[in-house]
């Protein structure tokens, strides 16, 4: 669905690529997760995608064609992205919110009409936020801003979703409700490419994961394929040892105390 | 240009009028509180004031001017001196630069830093506030006196109050039109009390419809203007242009009915030795039956 | 949605009773029954003058003045995202403040002139402003805000070459030119209004038809990105429409501060949201600000009149003080 091949892209006047060489495919029906640290290159992945950084080398695909050769409204019809951070300077009512959302498919002069409102109402029930229609964008808390955004998004019809960073404000219950919208949202056919630095979560609920260490995929595959301590190790720059919790059943990274290693020594001097 | 002159001059003056004593004793200050020095007579003169650079040419001392400011061009003669400059803030250092040994500059606020700095560089002022035609009498019989020619300063003085009086004594008995005087018009500027022209346009048997505002040169809006209904619009040239072209004016029965009346700016444009002239004209103006 | 239209029926019917209010009082007072007639040709001749040729072009170029300064105003306050933003801060006002100062200072008196000169600075200002924000580097660029702060850079540099020119023209040219900087309408005259008019229609006109852009750029530059928004092409050409506006606007009036501003902030607080909408209210509600203005400039201080940037700079104060409660 979403394709990315050998992409490769270079911050103006930085010596070093922040993204080489990298190609994976978010599928239909399933859930990708692009992990790793910080400055990893997860952002520039979804700047990338929405063509607000250009790539020095490769190509994204969306359903085939080639990213660079069709609209932003189209991109925006096909592949509905949630961003890590929105703060609206002017609030405003959530049932309006959620509207613009269909922006891509009404173009600027189309009003809105049946359909429109029913991919609304749909999306709103979808996130779970069928209540807040009437409430401000200033008033809801961080899970239930985020549930509207994805609200927003659903309203767009595509059949790709892209979250970045969905989790950073949100508490344990949200967080897991989330994921679990997530991965219904999947089920139903979407395909989720989801980046996060959740690395427990995602192994939980993506069906194949793309680890990414300074710009380039250190590995990609299933969760438990992915998930080894010495490659988490030398990705995350931090000791720490795979689990497997019977009751969970999918690996669980935990990260162990300084002193308690033996292998960094270098963190020692 | 004439006219651009002619707003000059006006707006030297400040907001607030000052009536001049006209007494004939010698006060020793002059208006900006400076002690009036009689030394022997100058030699070296700049006059950074329209009215008091043609009154100096008619004391028969423009020999001995070397410095103007850019608006004193009358009269003809006076083009020959040297230019300085504004008269508001005048460049201190290029009217030092041409060595006088007397400056007269106009007692506006502005002038005061000037007038300090060239008196502790040891330089004669005399700083004169001329709204007023007492104003001028006065300044004649000063500079006569700083000239070492008391009795030129009185003559001057005294041949334009005897035109004055001749003619307020023609205009006497006649009915006053009302009068409105058209300086500018954006935004519309005309004079007050606080202004000669004022005077001029009483001895010249009229009223200005402003006459009740202190200020020199007040602005004011073109509709109190109509509804003040003037009979008459005094204007220099191009102001008459202006108002004529203007649809806004279309209406004011003065506009309507041709009582625009256009006078020389050069002659009443400054309060100095063509008063009488000024006055003279401006009554023929309001009253040609009359007077011609 | 009939409250809506209901909120539209009254601002036509308060923008009308406020014109008509305008018409009739001045110095001179007129009932409104003479204010209709005279409107139409008839009765007294003086009337009828002073109310077609006097008070109406004012009313009309209050009235575009106020539309155009609202609908820039609320433009740019979305597109920047912040509701602090009005749009003099394009750069747009100091240039053309610099093109009118060095047109009375080579003694233009011929209003058309002068207007030129100023829409020409204006011009002049946003394309270095645009020039600025570019060489900012491809960090900034297609960032409405270096946009932003390129304009207040160009203002900054405006305002010296305006203390310049006027420290250096003659006199009796300062008062002029100060007068045409603190903003006035009274010197309207129905040759300039059809070019007035048409800047603004034309200006408005784009404005609206982008309109659904504004709301998605007022989102956030990578949520209008992932909803179809060009970003950097559609903030520059919201900048250059508001620019534009301004422009027509201190071409024709002089600078008239916190319209711009404040008028956003009136619309929005009825619940509009929407920038289509929302500019076509802050037109109607901008246009009904500066005839109170211009009324209130005319009638408080007979027989001279306050200058109209004056009183707007008035409102500001009220302003403040509001937004400063709403934020402690």
């Amino acid at each position: 669905m979403i394709s990315f091949a050998n992409v490769a892209v270079r911050y103006h006047g930085a010596p070093t690529r922040a993204l080489d060489g990298v190609s994976f495919a978010a599928r239909a029906g399933e859930v990708t997760a692009v992990a790793g640290p910080n400055g990893s290159g997860k952002s520039t992945l979804v700047r990338a995608l929405l063509r607000r950084q250009p790539m020095e080398e490769g190509a994204i695909e969306i359903e085939g064609d080639d990213i660079t050769q069709i609209s932003a409204q189209e991109i925006a019809r096909r592949v509905a992205v949630v961003s890590q951070r929105e703060d609206l300077s002017f609030p405003m009512r959530v049932g309006e919110y959620v509207a613009l959302g269909r922006y891509p498919r009404l173009g600027l002069w189309r009003s809105a009409s049946a359909p429109d409102h029913a991919a609304v109402r749909s999306a709103m029930d979808r996130a779970e936020v069928a209540e807040f229609g009437d409430r401000n964008t200033d008033t809801l808390s961080g899970g239930e801003w985020q549930r509207v955004r994805i609200a927003r998004a659903l309203a767009q019809e595509a059949r790709a979703l892209v979250l970045d960073e969905p989790t950073t404000f949100l508490d344990l219950a949200h967080e897991m409700a989330l994921f679990e919208l997530v991965h219904s949202l999947a089920q139903d056919g979407i395909a989720v490419l989801l980046v996060s630095h959740e690395l427990n979560l995602v192994a939980r609920f993506a069906s194949s994961v793309v680890l990414l260490h300074r710009g380039r995929v250190a590995a990609s595959g299933r969760p438990e394929d992915v998930m080894q301590a010495p490659l988490l190790e030398k990705v995350y720059e931090w000791p720490l040892v795979v689990s497997r919790d019977p009751a969970v059943g999918s690996p669980s990274l935990v990260p162990l105390r300084r002193r308690a290693s033996s292998n960094f020594n270098r963190q020692q001097q | 240009m004439l006219h651009k002159r002619f707003v000059a001059l006006l707006l030297l003056a400040a907001t607030t009028s000052c009536a001049r004593d006209a007494t004939q004793g010698a006060p020793e200050a002059d208006d900006f509180g400076d002690p009036i020095i009689v030394r022997s007579a100058p030699r070296r003169i700049v006059s950074l004031n329209p009215a008091t650079t043609d009154l100096i040419f008619a004391l028969g001392a423009g020999d001995r001017l070397v410095g103007r400011t850019h608006w004193d061009v009358y009269p003809e003669a006076a083009k020959a001196v040297r230019d300085l400059g504004s008269g508001i803030r005048p460049n201190v250092e290029a009217v030092l630069g041409v060595r006088p040994d007397l400056v007269i500059l106009y007692a506006s606020k502005d002038n005061r830093a000037a007038a300090s700095e060239l008196r502790t560089a040891g330089v004669n002022t005399l700083s004169l506030k001329i709204d007023h035609i007492a104003d001028f009498y006065y300044a004649s019989r000063t500079i006569g006196r700083l000239l070492g020619d008391s009795a030129r300063g009185a003559i001057v003085a005294d041949s334009v109050e005897r035109t004055l009086k001749r003619v307020r004594a023609t205009t006497q008995s006649l009915d006053k039109p009302t009068v409105f005087w058209h300086i500018w018009d954006a935004p519309l500027i005309t004079i007050g009390r606080g202004s000669y022209m004022n005077e001029l346009i009483e001895i010249a048997g009229g009223r200005n419809i402003y006459g009740d505002v202190d200020q020199t040169s007040p602005a004011v809006s073109i509709e109190d203007v109509l509804k003040r209904n003037p009979r008459y619009i005094i204007t220099g040239p191009e102001g008459s242009l202006k108002i004529m072209k203007d649809p806004r004016w279309s209406e004011a029965p003065a506009v309507r009915d041709r009582r625009i009346l256009v006078v020389d700016t050069a002659i009443v444009g400054r309060p100095s030795v063509r008063l009488g002239e000024a006055a003279e004209s401006i009554a023929r103006l309001l009253h040609p039956k009359e007077l011609n | 949605m009939h409250h809506r239209a209901w909120h539209w029926i009254a601002m036509g019917a308060v923008l009308a009773a406020l014109a008509v209010i305008s018409l009739g009082t001045g110095v001179i007072h007129i009932p409104a029954g003479e204010v209709v007639s005279a409107l139409q040709g008839s009765g007294d001749a003086a009337t009828v003058s002073i109310i077609r040729n006097l008070r109406l072009p004012r009313i009309v170029l209050a009235a575009l003045v106020g539309a155009g300064l609202g609908m820039s105003g609320s433009a740019l306050q979305g597109t920047l995202r912040n509701g602090l933003a009005e749009p003099y801060l394009l750069g747009v006002s100091g240039g053309a403040a610099v093109g009118a100062v060095i047109a009375f200072a080579f003694n233009a008196t011929n209003d058309g002139i002068i207007a030129l000169a100023a829409f020409a600075g204006a011009g002049v200002a946003v394309l270095l402003a645009l020039l600025v924000a570019r060489a900012a580097g491809r960090a900034g660029r297609g960032d409405p805000r270096t946009l932003l702060m390129a304009g207040v850079v160009i203002g900054a540099f405006a305002n010296a070459v305006i203390m310049i020119a006027l420290a250096n023209a003659p006199p009796n040219t300062i008062r002029g030119a100060l007068w045409w900087m603190m903003g006035s309408v009274a010197d309207s005259s129905w040759a300039a209004l059809p070019w007035i008019a048409g800047f603004i229609a034309l200006g408005a006109g784009l404005l609206i038809y982008w309109a659904r852009e504004i709301d998605l750029l007022a989102l956030g530059d990578e949520p209008a990105a992932a909803l179809g928004v060009n970003v950097e092409s559609s903030a520059r050409r919201i900048y250059l429409l508001a620019a534009l506006l301004a422009a027509s606007t201190v071409a024709a009036a002089g600078l008239i501060g916190f319209v711009g501003l404040i008028v956003p902030h009136i619309v929005r607080a009825a619940g509009i949201r929407n920038h289509r909408p929302l500019i076509v209210g802050a037109g109607l509600v901008g246009a009904a600000l500066v005839i109170s203005a211009d009324l209130a400039a005319r009638t408080i201080r007979p027989p001279g009149e306050l200058p109209l940037g004056a009183v707007t700079a008035v409102l500001g104060v009220p302003f403040f003080l509001a937004q400063l409660r709403k934020s402690a």
